[in-house]
């Protein structure tokens, strides 16, 4: 594994409704290392979505440090969150949200067009598998197809973080397969940090490592010495 | 470029909302640019019009003034040049015509090189001392069928002269020639303007050799029009000086300033309502655009799209709509101003001065509508640069819902349906929309109702009352000099064609109350008058005192006099003209045309302290063979060479004349009228279309449950009933505001708006609002029926 892409220290994220505070987070601590395939791993309300969001540059922690590289994330203004978006994050969601109005192409145009080293559409369409489906609207295709766009869409930036919320959680197995697949070989093939947020325990075999979320906190973090391939992933 | 494409699909989807918007735009702006570049050829035209001929600065209207006095005015400190003029109306006589036909001669000093309001030449030869030619108005000329050369058979001092026409041109002081007072339109048909040489009217009036009646007078630089005219009247006194007065007070040149200022109005009154409202549409268009692209804002912003790029994209929904708009209501107003300027030119005798096209006017309504569409667009999508991007993911949460206070009332809950609850609470829960559609009901409902009374109660009533029920006669035989009335009236009833005649003495008096004072014409009526009724504020008829005045309500107000005020009265008609005598107001009345104060005609004689006299007789024609218009013809034909009688009126003239107009101004106001029904139906459909937007899921949900299409678009027009309901209301105060306002801008000296407004449009507006809601409801019908089920129900977007 490669060097230490992002670092985490006691972060915490609170949430204020009206006189009542929430901790979404409660101090979390962490690392994540280039090129490594991280699966974390949490039930319903254990910060796991809070935790995305704040590594992927979308929200702020309340407390705590973290770092990309040397960029300190939790000092940045909005500007500076925006462009570290732009050019270092690809966000997959579990509900695609592709733009309902624009074609499968055009979607994933639509991140080529900001960023500053974008890869090839046409090549990524092809080794998503929509290489004829380029033109089809997202009502126009299938859920397994529509993820493989946002899959798409996210690499086209040619990001260094790939953070993927619940991937799978809208599909059925052998579709949802085919995504952790793909997810494994743009790794391979690109050398990208993917992050696989997820509640499904058995997607963590095909990882490198696995955080485990509870409560807000990190319960345990563990290596998985033998990963194994995304094809024999099942639930 | 992508984010383009985007915002094309998306208008493309919601294209009824974009289009009504759109369709304002460019309504307004067409308005706009048609009515200003229509007001600033006038503008135009009329300055280069008084530059170049001269227009005076004052005028003074006098019994007669020999010509070599004229060489003193023109030395008088303050003005820097004077004209002399013999004025008369004389009758054309054209034995195929019914209606009589009256020509204005003005007379021209051919040896003045710079003539005040001279006559520019459009056509023809310079005039000459000794020949009976003269250059005749453009309008007439057309109205008339003229040509050069032409013999025209004029009645000048009770003989028939025949005059030739030997030019055609137009004049600054008669850019809007009216015969009398009591007209609004002008009739190029029966009255226009000749112009002669000064020497060759002298030998048709020779009681006027080597005299005037009126002067035409330029202010030197920093001069002051009061002083000016408080040393003329002294110095003209000796003369019969009737009235002196400034350019702002000439008849022709304030009805055109008046004009041009209500062109100005419509230019900015009418598109800034409608621009207004296309940017509240566009304003909760994108606002609810945003509010449901929420999920997508948050996708682009987890892109990295900066809120900046973003509140660009949705601020270029309304940008790309101003542009659109802006380009072809340019274009488009641009065209119309032509035709639109044509009218006016019709009524308004100016050198035609046309603005082509105009990048500055094309420019400017581009502008006008980035700026208003930008504010509403900016307004409505602002909250995306307040969206966190991982809130923005998040959806939004539910609004609060509580019960309103009218279901505490349990009579109210027991009636309603749950479809009528679920309309009610919602209604509450998103008060800004609502406070939208029930302002746009409101205002559409004012707007019809305000319009239809305009074209069916206040226009027709401004038009036609006078001739219809204050001048009832069928004839009036004006007189060249004031006669005795009681044997003139013997005279007249004595002939076959005549069944009453009363007199009526119409002589210029000035009033004065404290301060104040008004030139205006007092009329003498027998207080039995049956031909010329004085009516008040609700058609009763009030009969002419001899003890005091009936002033017209514009008089009475610019007097500041009421009934029980004692005013000052001059005139040349006192028999010492020097003096002035007191007399008090007994009544205050509305009248449309024009400003007049009324009296018993024996009352007035008296306060002037002369015998009995009359300067025209009212006829009301004996039944019998023929029409009316034949024996008003007989009349005339009997009087045609009489050294007295000035001329025969029918009052039939008058009012087809009025029928006339009526049918030019008709659809313009129908046009209002379709205006109010458009933005009507604009704010209901927009309203609909952002509520079905709006809860998709909901309405989807209600069907899932077996409700059908029906039910579930009966909790959408619950909702807008029962809020139109309350509008509705609203905006029947707001008609009768806004018909107040129109009546009091519109009012001058010499009109005045009634404003009337009854049930009926008051019905009119209820019912076509109710039109507009039900037909905007029609198309939201059909969207409910297309509704996919499984589709609005999918979580996300």
């Amino acid at each position: 594994m490669g060097a230490t892409l992002i670092s985490a220290e006691d972060i915490k994220k609170r949430y204020e409704m009206g006189q009542v505070h929430v901790y979404a987070l409660k101090g979390v601590n962490f690392t994540l290392r280039e090129k490594e395939l991280v699966v974390v791993l949490g039930e319903s309300g254990s910060g796991k979505t809070t935790l995305v969001n704040i590594v992927g540059g979308m929200d702020r922690p309340t407390e705590g440090r973290l770092h990309f590289g040397q960029i300190a994330l939790h000092d940045c203004d909005e500007a500076a969150l925006t462009d570290y978006r732009r050019n270092q994050v690809g966000f997959i969601f579990q509900f695609y949200n592709l733009m309902p109005n624009l074609t499968a192409r055009e979607n994933i145009h639509l991140a080529v067009e900001i960023a500053r080293d974008p890869l090839n559409v046409e090549e990524l369409l092809r080794q998503v598998g929509l290489g004829d489906r380029g033109n089809h609207f997202p009502s126009q295709l299938s859920g397994g197809e529509q993820q493989r766009v946002a899959i798409a869409r996210a690499l086209a930036k040619n990001p260094r973080l790939l953070l993927c919320d619940e991937p799978t959680g809208a599909l059925d197995l052998p579709t949802g397969r085919q995504i952790l697949s793909l997810l494994s070989e743009f790794r391979d093939r690109y050398g990208k940090t993917v992050v696989i947020i997820t509640h499904n325990t058995n997607i963590s075999r095909m990882a490198d490592r696995i955080v485990y979320l509870k409560d807000g906190k990190v319960e345990w973090v563990k290596k998985n010495e033998k990963p194994i391939p995304a094809e024999e992933v099942s639930w | 470029m992508t984010l383009r494409r985007k915002m094309l699909r998306d208008m493309r989807a919601n294209a009824g909302s974009y289009l009504a918007c759109l369709a304002l735009v460019v309504i307004g702006v067409v308005a706009f640019l048609s009515f200003s570049i229509a007001r600033d050829n006038m503008v135009l035209s009329k300055e280069s019009l008084y530059r170049e001929e001269n227009f005076a600065d004052g005028f003074a209207e006098l019994a007669a003034m020999p010509e070599h006095r004229l060489r003193k005015i023109r030395r008088m400190a303050g003005i820097r040049q004077a004209s002399g003029r013999l004025i008369r109306d004389v009758q054309v006589h054209d034995p195929e015509r019914e209606a009589s036909v009256y020509l204005r001669l003005v007379s021209l000093d051919l040896e003045e090189t710079d003539r005040l309001n001279d006559v520019r030449l459009l056509e023809g030869e310079p005039l000459s001392d000794k020949e009976m030619r003269c250059w005749i108005d453009g309008q007439f000329f057309e109205a008339n069928r003229l040509e050069l050369d032409q013999e025209l058979e004029i009645i000048a001092g009770g003989r028939t002269r025949e005059l030739v026409v030997s030019g055609v041109g137009i004049c600054p002081e008669f850019v809007y020639p009216l015969r009398t007072e009591s007209e609004i339109y002008v009739n190029p048909e029966q009255f226009g303007v000749a112009f002669l040489p000064d020497k060759i009217m002298w030998s048709l009036f020779p009681e006027m050799d080597r005299a005037f009646n009126s002067l035409a007078f330029s202010l030197e630089d920093g001069a002051e029009f009061q002083d000016v005219k408080e040393e003329l009247e002294i110095e003209l006194e000796r003369y019969g000086v009737i009235e002196v007065y400034p350019r702002e007070d000439q008849t022709s040149h304030f009805i055109l300033t008046e004009e041009i200022e209500v062109i100005g109005t419509m230019a900015t009154f009418f598109p800034v309502m409608i621009l207004s409202i296309a940017a509240f549409i566009i304003y909760i268009v994108l606002k609810r655009l945003v509010e449901q692209q929420r999920g997508q804002i948050g996708i682009l912003k987890a892109f990295g799209y900066s809120s900046r790029a973003i509140l660009l994209h949705y601020f270029s929904y309304s940008l790309t709509l101003a542009l659109i708009g802006g380009a072809a209501g340019g274009l488009i107003g641009m065209w119309l101003a032509g035709p639109l300027t044509d009218l006016l030119y019709e009524f308004f005798h100016l050198p035609e001065v046309y603005a082509g096209f105009s990048v500055r006017h094309l420019l400017l309504s581009l502008g006008i509508c980035l700026a208003v569409l930008g504010f509403g667009g900016y307004h409505g999508c602002k909250t995306v640069l307040r969206l966190e991007p991982a809130e923005a993911m998040r959806p939004p949460a539910p609004k609060g819902a509580k019960k309103f206070f009218l279901e505490k009332i349990p009579f109210f809950t027991s009636i309603l349906t749950i479809q009528g609850k679920m309309a009610i609470r919602n209604l509450f829960r998103s008060r800004s929309r609502t406070a939208f559609v029930f302002l746009g009901i409101a205002v559409s409902c004012a707007m019809v109702a305000f319009t239809w009374a305009l074209a069916t109660e206040s226009m027709p009533k401004f038009m036609f009352q006078p001739y219809q029920e204050v001048m009832v006669y069928d004839a009036r035989v004006n007189l060249e000099n004031p006669r005795p009335r009681k044997a003139g009236r013997e005279e007249l009833e004595r002939l076959a064609e005549v069944a009453r005649a009363e007199p009526l003495v119409e002589i210029p008096v000035k009033l004065i109350h404290r301060w104040r004072e008004e030139n205006v014409a007092a009329i003498g009526l027998l207080p039995e008058s049956r031909l010329y009724n004085i009516l008040d504020k609700d058609g009763n008829r009030i009969v002419a005192s001899d003890d005091g005045l009936i002033l017209s309500e514009r008089l009475a107000e610019n007097l500041g006099a009421a009934p029980g005020s004692t005013l000052e009265l001059e005139s040349i008609f006192l028999r010492d003209p020097d003096r002035t005598v007191k007399v008090a107001v007994v009544a205050v009345v509305p009248q449309y045309i024009g400003m007049n104060a009324y009296m018993g005609i024996a009352g007035l004689e008296d306060l002037l302290r002369r015998g009995e006299f009359a300067t025209a007789f009212l006829v009301e024609t004996a039944p019998g063979p023929g029409t009316v218009r034949d024996r008003v013809a007989g009349l005339r034909e009997r009087y045609r060479e009489s050294d007295f009688v000035a001329g025969v009126d029918e009052r039939e003239d008058l009012v087809a004349l009025m029928e006339e107009q009526w049918e030019t101004a008709g659809w313009v106001i129908n046009l209002y009228v379709l205006i109010g029904v458009i933005f009507s139906f604009s704010i209901i459909y927009v309203s609909s279309l952002i509520v079905l937007s709006e809860r998709n899921r909901e309405l989807a949900s209600l069907r899932v449950l077996g409700m059908t299409s029906r039910e579930v678009f009966s909790v959408i027009t619950f909702e807008q009933w029962f809020l139109a309901f309350f509008a509705v209301i609203a905006g029947l105060p707001l008609a009768r505001l806004i018909m107040n306002a129109f009546a009091r801008q519109w009012s001058t000296d010499m009109y005045a708006m009634p404003a009337e407004m009854s049930a009926g449009s008051w019905l009119a507006g209820i019912a076509m609002t109710v039109i507009s809601i039900w037909a905007a409801q029609r198309f939201t019908l059909r969207k409910i029926k297309r509704l996919e089920i499984v589709e609005a129900l999918k979580t996300g977007e």
